[in-house]
């Protein structure tokens, strides 16, 4: 509790440097968006997930990395409402308990994989949700036409995704999600496809972006650097049965710049954060060698 | 120069092919009608076996207004029974996409009903409808429907779950996702059914006529057999071809425009 405390204030304090009212906003909002208590989630004989405990603050961004198949997909999916934890769970939405089901339609999830269309060209992928919410399509189509500079794909709303580069897709998959507007924005590794270039590209826009918008995100990683680089909060996992093992505060003043990767504050948090990754990721494996 | 070279690679792609599409069977056909008119008259082959391209035409021309009548007519059949045939293989693949429960307890007979020749259901239709265009209609549906409710069922299977769970997230109704996600995707496996459909559709409509009737291409092939009239018998296999190839070209047109994105997922 008092390391959520802390956190809390940290983050508040975050919030000085921008405008006044994100401030209101999270001071305001004492109790977190969405709150997972005692979540456990097994398939079979395989237990994912095991007294799981996520709390996220409007506005926040928080990170989520942790060894291959420790079940941070798992975690999404329960997020995005597409799987029903194990009975015997706390799933709160704003204060209010709720079932996982509940939280279809209010998350925004962005997958792995662009997961286009490739019937529709740009305008009409994005659109997608605002459509299946019964939105106009000449009104939807003109809410992301405006959208479309800021994502870095003005002139291209008439191209058909095979016809775009690996990152174009994934904008348009971004905008998509943000288009939903939800209070949570799920990515599960939206940039683990691209080129290490490009990721850094996008992980720069998407911050710009994230400043822009003020949206929750909960954004899963395997990447370290990304982690650091883009959360309030890093979430470790432990290896699979997955549970947070580190819930590490990034102060990294916002906004960061590209140089901050080299930075020393960054280092140790990297350090440290490498180490708690280590240490699952080769329990994780000693499982799998037996 | 790399900028005109894409644009090279790029537009000739779509105009050769919708004009190929038209103009390169009719050429090869050409030639072959040519080959086979010197092969009669070089070995000498009698009327009897294989008439010159050149007496079949003028077996056409002689009577155009039967063969057109007879075109007109099969044509009707085929494409009402190819038309009614698609639309009831898509609805049933929906049908038993959506309820698990029916198709384990209905896909087995679609699958028997496909092992009653048609020549056998053939007399039982005219029975029942009379030699009525109506009739003929109904064996063309017969024999075309499955291939497409196989072959949609197919295209279902392959759509990716992850969309199906994007589509879900997004609080989209089963409804929605059929019409936004499964039959789009189903589209290209539908299009290879609905090529083999529009042939099977003319075999039906053909062997329909031969119950019993007063037009159509049928009609005109038991004509010329019973008189044997060779000529005639070629001239309506000709006609028929044509037919064919027609119903073929104008569902591949359709496909070209309809799935421009081709296969990929």
């Amino acid at each position: 509790m008092t390391l959520v405390d802390r956190d809390f204030q940290g983050a508040a304090g975050d919030a000085g440097t921008k405008d006044l009212a994100s401030v209101q906003d999270t001071a305001g909002a004492e109790r977190p968006l969405i709150e997972l208590r005692q979540v456990s989630k097994t398939f079979g004989t395989v237990k994912a997930l095991q007294d799981l405990e996520v709390s996220i603050r409007p506005g926040e961004l928080v990170t989520v990395v942790g060894p291959s198949g420790c079940g941070k997909s798992t975690l999404f999916n329960i997020l995005a409402g597409l799987e029903e934890p194990d009975p015997g769970n706390i799933l709160r939405l704003k204060g209010v308990s709720s079932a996982a089901s509940d939280l279809l339609g209010k998350v925004s999830f962005m997958p792995q994989r662009d997961l286009l269309l490739p019937w529709r060209n740009v305008i009409d992928n994005a659109i997608l949700a605002l459509e299946i919410e019964g939105m106009p399509r000449a009104e939807a189509r003109k809410l992301a036409m405006d959208m479309l500079p800021e994502f870095g794909l003005a002139g291209f709303e008439a191209q058909y995704p095979n016809q775009l580069s690996g990152g174009m897709r994934q904008r348009v998959a971004l905008m998509r999600t943000f288009l939903f507007k939800r209070d949570l924005m799920l990515l599960d590794e939206p940039f683990g496809a691209l080129d290490a270039l490009t990721r850094t590209m996008m992980q720069r826009w998407l911050l710009d972006v994230w400043q822009k918008h003020k949206r929750t995100v909960l954004f899963i990683t395997h990447d370290v650097d990304e982690a650091i680089f883009l959360g309030d909060r890093v979430l470790v996992m432990t290896a699979r049965p997955g549970r947070i093992k580190l819930e590490q505060v990034v102060e990294l003043p916002r906004p960061r710049k590209a140089n901050i990767v080299t930075s020393l504050e960054f280092i140790s948090l990297k350090k440290t954060l490498l180490e708690a990754i280590e240490e699952e990721s080769m329990k994780s494996f000693q499982v799998a060698g037996h | 120069m790399s900028g005109t070279a894409t644009l090279a690679a790029n537009l000739p792609v779509v105009s050769t092919g919708r004009i190929g599409v038209v103009l390169r069977p009719v050429l090869w056909l050409l030639l072959a009608l040519v080959v086979v008119e010197a092969v009669v008259v070089v070995f000498g082959i009698r009327t009897y076996y294989l008439p010159r391209p050149s007496v079949i035409a003028s077996t056409i021309m002689a009577t155009p207004g039967a063969y057109l009548a007879g075109l007109w007519r099969t044509f009707l059949e085929t494409a009402l029974g190819f038309v009614a045939g698609s639309m009831f293989g898509v609805v049933m693949a929906v049908v038993f996409h959506r309820w698990q429960t029916l198709r384990e307890l209905f896909f087995p007979l679609f699958i028997v009903s496909q092992t009653i020749p048609v020549i056998a259901f053939g007399a039982v239709v005219v029975l029942w409808f009379g030699n009525t265009l109506f009739a003929k209609a109904v064996i063309s549906f017969y024999i075309s429907f499955l291939p497409v409710t196989v072959n949609t069922m197919l295209g279902f299977s392959a759509v990716d779950p992850r969309q199906v769970q994007l589509m879900r997230s997004f609080g989209a109704s089963d409804a929605q996702i059929l019409r936004r996600l499964y039959l789009p995707a189903a589209l290209p496996q539908l299009f290879v059914a609905l090529k083999l459909a529009s042939s099977l559709a003319l075999v039906g409509a053909i062997v329909g006529e031969w119950f019993g009737d007063t037009t159509g291409l049928g009609v005109l092939l038991l004509q010329a057999m019973y008189n044997e009239n060779v000529a005639g018998i070629w001239a309506t296999i000709v006609v028929s071809a044509c037919l064919g190839m027609g119903l073929y070209g104008a569902v591949s047109y359709a496909e070209r425009r309809i799935v421009f994105w081709g296969g990929e997922q």
